[in-house]
């Protein structure tokens, strides 16, 4: 066998097989959820009947849908704001400010990270309790009546509510993503910054964030489809969508209505809107946040 | 966190789907392995073989699907224990747990069913699983049923089935129970409260309990299903005279059913308990388990859910707590209570392999024995009716039945909404409850809800 078909066979005995995974557990059932959408499914009989576009058409006059994708936007735009400005924040602190207990913070940030979501969600219901939890005993201790807000249960107090958990969850993980960038970046050039009279805020914006931009894409992305395709944990163990559709987000609406009011097919519909707002949205993400690539001479 | 859980979680689906596609082959019976042999019956009822021994029985495989869940499953065990004694050459598969409507669905789609399925429990829903043919015409087979005992069934049933399509029968209630108004009667004594049976006492007593400084009704707002069957529902029967009637119209999605003057003042009896306060504040935001343990803590004198309540919390209720039961408040002095009940059903698939197994196990498991250990097991009331007064059935399960059997007490009949309306309905109550909508503004959502649901 010549150098070539070696190199090809090598290729081919690593690729094949992932890619027929792929095949089969991302590009199927991505096929069948579109084919789905265009019938008319209970999602518990063997009987389809076809109706073209119609679940689109409902789909597009459907005003939990809105209220659903502008909920999800709601989560997307503050968990990114959120945990990037804090995860960066906490990052440089522990690696470039002279603060007490460095690896302390590390571990204290990380631990929500190794706790399953469904316990996340259970743990900040009772947080938001509205007669026995945390944060209405806490409010209470400032005011003469007892505060009784129903954090979760108010339209206006419901979504900003659901926002704090992936925040406080999410910090840890991007934040060690972020000390590792901050850390590979040469002591020289921050040696270098010092001698000419740089203030400490200069050396951020000069040198670690330029330099640890590319990480800072990778965050945002990671964090923009983890909202949009995994928002649905959290707001279902919380609120369920509720109080009347209020909470709603696309992923707890599909959910909603495929397995909870029998229609598979306008639930597929969903999902397929899911998927094209991803993209949309990973697309328009990655050119924004293009920047050119700095190299480290 | 998200990367690490999503490279955890995608391993794991690919060897859950793994393994799924390697048990393909012999899906049609998980537990065993083993292929269906024909369904055959033994039809004798007495002694058939030239051997002289007993009836043998059923033979073949029987496959039972239930739900387990606040009723447990030592009932089902204790059960089929029996019906395999009597039938000791029959192979009995029990396909249970507190998810199984989900890990079965993929196997009621194929069309590859259990014979006998139990309707209870998140996921199931027996007017979807009739709209969708999943469920036997069994019609005939209950006219004329009779149970072990040589009884007949249609005696026997405290609820008879609900008739879909006009007359047919597709499942069979299995248990029975009735929504209502709960209370801690030791407390109340304490405080010198009234049980309230009419809607000016109901008024009376939360104005005092208001006025003690706790909430008079705390509910479940995050499934508000329990404020309609504890109250919303009972209140509409009332405002109707008493007639239940108008729940099976609204079932059956007839035109103005939601819309009505008796519909109109129930909404007005909620509405008022808006206005005055009466409501817990953070009612809105709790699921069942926070309502009730908040209920036991006496951080609220009533709360709505159904008789399986005490069976449920029975690890959380405090010492010296007294379960009170009041199947209705919104009746006028003097009117009837209303019991607004629910079933949970039983049936026999469509696809079943072994459908004469199916029919004598239903015969055999509703007698008055059975009857009274579920009442003995569960703390729940089964669908035949049984003297319970010397059983260890729970006080509340009692004293409902004194209720179902009071003169004063109107039985309302078990209507199943159509799943799109229902969610509308809950929606349509719970932002009533928290005073974001008017009655009016109700009315509309649902008729217009099961105006969709016609077409």
């Amino acid at each position: 066998m010549s150098q070539s078909a070696k190199r090809k066979v090598f290729l081919i005995v690593f690729l094949l097989p992932t890619f027929l995974f792929f095949c089969l557990f991302t590009l199927y059932p991505i096929g069948k959820g579109i084919q789905i959408s265009f019938y008319d499914w209970s999602g518990g009989t063997k009987n389809m009947d076809f109706i073209g576009l119609d679940n689109y058409k409902q789909m597009f006059s459907d005003p939990i849908v809105g209220r659903a994708v502008g909920n999800d936007y709601f989560l997307v735009f503050g968990k990114v704001i959120g945990i990037m400005l804090l995860a960066t924040f906490f990052a440089v602190a522990v690696t470039r400010l002279n603060v007490w207990g460095k690896n302390v913070y590390r571990v204290l940030f990380f631990i929500p990270n190794v706790i399953s979501v469904v316990v996340i969600g259970v743990l900040w219901r009772y947080v938001y309790n509205p007669n026995l939890g945390f944060l209405n005993s806490f409010l209470s201790l400032f005011t003469e009546e007892r505060v009784q807000t129903a954090w979760l249960g108010e339209p206006n107090t419901a979504m900003t509510s659901l926002l704090w958990p992936p925040i406080w969850a999410g910090i840890g993980f991007y934040m060690i993503l972020l000390i590792a960038a901050i850390l590979s970046i040469p002591k020289e050039l921050y040696e270098a910054a010092d001698l000419d009279g740089a203030s400490q805020w200069r050396q951020f914006l000069s040198v670690t964030l330029p330099l640890m931009w590319e990480q800072m894409k990778v965050s945002v992305l990671h964090i923009v489809m983890t909202t949009l395709n995994g928002s649905f944990i959290l707001v279902w163990i919380m609120t369920e969508g509720g109080p009347d559709n209020s909470t709603q987000v696309m992923g707890s609406y599909l959910y909603q209505m495929g397995f909870r009011q029998y229609h598979m097919g306008y639930a597929a519909t969903i999902g397929v809107l899911i998927l094209v707002l991803s993209l949309l949205t990973t697309m328009i993400l990655q050119r924004v946040m293009k920047r050119d690539t700095i190299e480290l001479a | 966190m998200k990367r690490k859980q999503t490279v955890t979680s995608g391993i794991a689906t690919m060897l859950v789907l793994a393994m799924t596609a390697c048990g393909g082959t012999n899906g049609a019976t998980p537990n065993n392995g083993t292929p269906d042999p024909a369904p055959s019956v033994n039809e004798g009822t007495g002694n058939n073989g030239t051997n002289g021994t007993e009836n043998q029985g059923l033979t073949g495989e029987f496959e039972i699907q239930y739900f387990v869940g606040g009723y447990g499953d030592s009932w089902w065990k204790e059960v089929l224990e029996g019906f395999q004694e009597a039938n000791p050459e029959l192979n009995i598969t029990q396909t249970a747990g507190p998810n199984i409507n989900e890990q079965t669905r993929p196997r009621w789609i194929q069309g590859d069913t259990p014979d006998v399925v139990y309707i209870d429990g998140a996921g199931s829903n027996e007017r979807q699983m009739i709209d969708d043919g999943q469920l036997m015409d069994i019609t005939d087979f209950l006219a004329e049923m009779e149970n072990a005992d040589g009884e007949k069934l249609t005696d026997i049933l405290i609820s008879q089935p609900t008739a879909y399509d006009g007359d047919r029968n597709y499942t069979l209630p299995l248990v029975f129970g009735s929504w209502g108004l709960f209370y801690d009667k030791a407390f109340f004594n304490e405080n010198d409260w009234t049980a309230p049976t009419n809607w000016s006492e109901f008024i009376d007593t939360s104005e005092q309990v208001k006025a003690s400084g706790i909430s008079a009704l705390i509910h479940t707002g995050v499934y508000p299903y329990y404020i309609n069957g504890g109250l919303v529902d009972s209140a509409i029967v009332a405002a109707n005279g008493g007639d239940g009637s108008i729940l099976t119209q609204q079932a059956n999605l007839e035109e103005g059913s939601f819309s009505g003057p008796a519909v109109q003042k129930a909404l007005g009896q909620v509405v008022e308990l808006v206005d005055k306060g009466l409501i817990d504040p953070g009612a809105v935001s709790l699921n069942h388990t926070d309502s009730q343990i908040q209920w036991l803590q006496h951080r609220a004198a009533f709360i709505p859910s159904g008789l399986w309540l005490e069976n449920e919390m029975s690890k959380d209720i405090p010492d010296g707590f007294e379960f009170g039961f009041i199947p209705s408040v919104a009746q006028d002095a003097g009117e009837n209570n209303i019991v607004i009940p629910y079933t949970n059903t039983i049936a026999i698939a469509e696809n079943a392999k072994n459908p004469e197994a199916a029919k004598a196990f239903l015969q055999y498991a509703f007698t008055e024995a059975n009857a009274v250990r579920w009442a003995e097991l569960t703390g729940a009331l089964m669908n035949v009716k049984a003297d319970l007064s010397n059983t260890s059935a729970s006080e509340v399960v009692k004293e409902a039945m004194e209720f179902f059997n009071s003169d004063t007490t109107t039985v309302a009949p078990v209507a199943v909404l159509n799943a799109d309306v229902e969610k509308a309905k809950q929606d349509a109550t719970i932002a009533l409850a928290t005073g974001r909508i008017t009655a009016e503004e109700w009315m509309q959502r649902l008729e217009a809800a099961a105006a969709k649901a016609r077409n």
